[in-house]
């Protein structure tokens, strides 16, 4: 029953974003000044049918109806109820509905807010995000239906992988999305304005809160990400470089970039195809992105939902969003004249772009290089941290210089040290730094290098901040999120430095000693959940020097349903450090593997992201409160 | 003149960082070793059968005196280049370590280009 209700909606949904379309077109050619009312109830009902048809959905999961293959395939029974909802989204197809919702949303909300501008820049902008909505529709239809029936009717489902029943896991995809495909109203708004040859500015202040949201969004569903990285996964790391960490880097960096260069673009009237072809790759990439978790052409973590034939669909309707647009930019570029200092501010921000671009090219290729390659000379390598590490820390080195420096120049006057010096200065950094790689072959310099830098950031933000409260001129946005980010790169190099690691097979009993600890595995005790067992053991860590005591208890747990083992790391979290402990089975053993780790800061890179997001919110109030 | 101590101290770290080098650190050489039964996890954080014999055969290798680029090496030879998280610096991964600065210099030149562009006009 709710297979068919599903489908019907589905099909609901391509009628009326065909009739947006159609009635949006008929508005063009209209003598009216203003758009035709009905396309404001059409948009409506649309975005409510999708929630609908999402509602129907998380329904099937609620009431475990196994006739529909995807609840099936994703959902148990005896699975908690906030999992079975949150397994609606676990999977590619629910995952699918979802960006639908946001894409139909997104496209509704624009129209309703920007009714200040002109007519037909909101109307091709309809356009376009009506075709991508039709675009993704028809994908759900063809090979990824949620709505798919099963007969005869299954008695219970294969249940969720485990390690994704948790809440950190629950809600990152949706925040995610939210970036992901919140970025596709700036792509649409950016087709529109070139084809009604739209006032620069006026584009610019369209689309610059729509960019904030998303990179909010992005920010905060790549963070909670990491965070459940981080407890669930059990390495006691947070980031990876994995390629689906990657893909949900790309769209940031072009959105930091994009963010920083709108302010340009709405204040000088400068870098406008610059912003277009920005706002065009940011939602390219998140599709790219999808594309590369979808069609399993990169192993990793995340290859849970991964199907070749999906690979295809996605990457047709890349190719064609690709081509069309940069068919468009031709078009219509023309080149225009222009004058920027070369200290004024415009200066600083085109450098904010530049290293943006070299942060998104050289992740961008390190991910796709190992496809190359492969394909090329059957050779399958790995690009992981040690690439990454190596490649952009010596450059973010510099990069967290600039942040601070840039901000404290002015638009359009040549009031500050000569730039050129500051190119030599950085191409001879990159140079020493070379020389010392290829030297001394040590990270220690590095690290030392990052967190002299992001305390100058820390140190010039700071002076900023009291200037800005003295002079009552305060740009609280811009100040909080750069000294945030200086905030949130030391940490995580004092973290880095500072981290201790050390691993033992352990039995029932023993203890053990290192440096100035103690760790002691008292016991093991075997528990009964509901929809799982777990071995969990009982260890204290004895901190001499400093005479604290710590229990941890770090769990295996047996999932019934998939069968599965995970390994539970136990956290003792507190301002100065983490306490981290997993414990593994060996085989044909009894003894234990104990991975004892000490993560200094641990909270505070968490508390530094934060604060970057909530300089993002500031920005946004301050637009509103300007407009 | 902010710059300008800070170059100071850098050069002044550079001298005082020489001596601390090659130490070799088996956990730091795991943690570049991909686990080539698991998904996703490094020799240090699997507890496969395979990890413990890579464990085994990189202690074994610490003690032979081998530096951390030649097990490297070692590994990516006896395993494939897969193993390895760190590419080696050779031809074929020529364009993966040249291409991010080459990108680099070359977004330094346009924003150069741009400005000076500029200055010939006034």
């Amino acid at each position: 029953m709710l297979s068919n209700l599903g489908n019907f909606l589905l099909f609901l949904n391509i009628l009326l974003s065909f009739t947006v379309i159609y009635f949006s077109l008929a508005s063009l050619k209209s003598a009216e000044k203003i758009i035709f009312r009905k396309i404001y109830n059409i948009s409506l009902a649309q975005s409510t049918i999708v929630l609908v048809c999402f509602f129907t959905l998380i329904a099937a999961y609620i009431t475990s109806d196994f006739s529909l293959i995807n609840v099936y395939q994703n959902s148990h029974s005896t699975k908690p109820t906030f999992y079975k909802i949150s397994g609606t989204w676990g999977n590619h197809e629910g995952s699918l509905l979802l960006w639908v919702i946001i894409l139909t949303i997104f496209s509704f909300l624009f129209l309703i807010i920007n009714k200040n501008h002109s007519k037909n820049y909101r109307l091709y902008t309809l356009i376009v995000q009506n075709i991508l909505i039709l675009g993704f529709l028809f994908f759900i239809l063809i090979n990824s239906n949620p709505f798919l029936s099963i007969s005869p009717v299954p008695k219970e489902g294969l249940g969720l992988n485990p390690i994704l029943q948790d809440p950190a896991l629950a809600i990152h995809p949706p925040l995610l999305y939210l970036g992901f495909v919140g970025s596709s109203i700036y792509f649409s708004a950016a087709i529109a304005s070139l084809l009604t040859n739209y006032s620069e500015r006026a584009f610019a202040k369209s689309i610059k809160n729509w960019i904030l949201v998303s990179w909010i969004f992005q920010t905060l569903g790549i963070t909670v990400g990491s965070i459940w990285a981080y407890y669930e996964l059990g390495w006691g790391g947070f980031w990876f470089w994995d390629p689906v960490e990657n893909a949900s880097l790309l769209p940031w960096f072009a959105m930091t970039a994009l963010f920083h260069s709108v302010v340009v673009l709405e204040k000088r009237n400068l870098l406008y195809f610059w912003v277009i072809i920005l706002c065009l790759i940011t939602f390219t990439l998140s599709v790219t992105g999808t594309f590369l978790v979808r069609s399993g052409i990169l192993n990793s973590v995340h290859t849970f939902a991964s199907d070749p034939s999906r690979g295809l669909y996605i990457l047709a309707f890349l190719s064609i969003m690709i081509f069309s647009s940069i068919f468009l930019l031709f078009k219509k570029y023309y080149n225009k004249d222009y004058i920027i200092n070369s200290n004024s501010k415009e200066t600083f921000v085109l450098i904010n772009n530049w290293f943006m671009m070299f942060y998104l090219l050289t992740v961008l290729i390190g991910t796709l290089y190992p496809i190359f390659t492969d394909a090329i000379t059957n050779n399958k390598i790995s690009v992981g941290p040690p690439f990454y590490n190596a490649v952009i820390i010596p450059v973010v080195i510099v990069f967290l210089i600039f942040m601070a420096v840039g901000p404290n120049t002015k638009w359009i006057k040549n009031r500050f040290v000569d730039i050129k010096k500051y190119i030599l200065i950085f191409i001879s950094a990159l140079i020493i730094n070379f020389l010392i790689g290829y030297f001394f072959k040590s990270l220690t310099i590095l690290t030392n290098l990052i967190i002299i830098s992001s305390l100058f950031l820390i140190i010039s933000s700071t002076f900023d901040l009291i200037k800005s409260i003295t002079e009552d001129r305060i740009d609280f946005a811009r100040i909080v999120s750069h000294l945030s980010f200086g905030f949130l790169i030391f940490f995580i190099g004092l973290n880095h430095n500072f981290s201790i690691e050390k691993d033992f097979n352990m039995k029932v009993g023993e203890t053990k000693n290192f440096d100035n600890y103690k760790i002691e595995f008292k016991k093991l005790e075997l528990k009964n959940f509901k929809n799982y067992k777990s071995i969990v053991g009982d260890l204290k860590i004895s901190d001499n020097k400093f005479g604290e005591e710590r229990t941890l208890n770090p769990e295996i747990r047996i999932y019934d349903s998939p069968k599965t083992l995970t390994y539970e790391a136990a956290i003792k979290t507190n301002l100065i450090k983490d306490y981290y402990l997993t414990m593994s089975n060996i085989d044909r053993s009894e003894y234990y593997n104990i991975k004892f780790q000490k993560k200094p800061l641990m909270l505070w890179i968490w508390i530094s992201v934060f604060a970057l997001t909530f300089g993002g919110f500031l920005r946004i109030f301050k637009n509103a409160k300007n407009n | 003149m902010k710059l300008k101590i800070l170059i100071i101290i850098f050069i002044f770290k550079l001298s005082i960082l020489k001596s601390a080098e090659n130490i070799v650190e088996p956990n730091h050489i795991h943690k570049n070793l991909r686990c080539l039964v698991c998904q996703g996890q490094s020799i240090s954080d699997s507890n496969s059968d395979f990890a413990q014999t890579v464990k085994l055969v990189v202690k074994d290798l610490i003690e032979q005196g081998k530096s951390e680029e030649e097990i490297y090496s070692f590994m990516a030879e006896k395993y494939g280049d897969w193993i390895v998280y760190k590419p080696q610096l050779n031809k074929e991964n020529f364009l993966l370590w040249f291409l991010p600065y080459f990108i680099l210099s070359f977004g330094g030149f346009i924003i150069f280009r741009l400005l000076k562009k500029k200055t010939q006009k006034t």
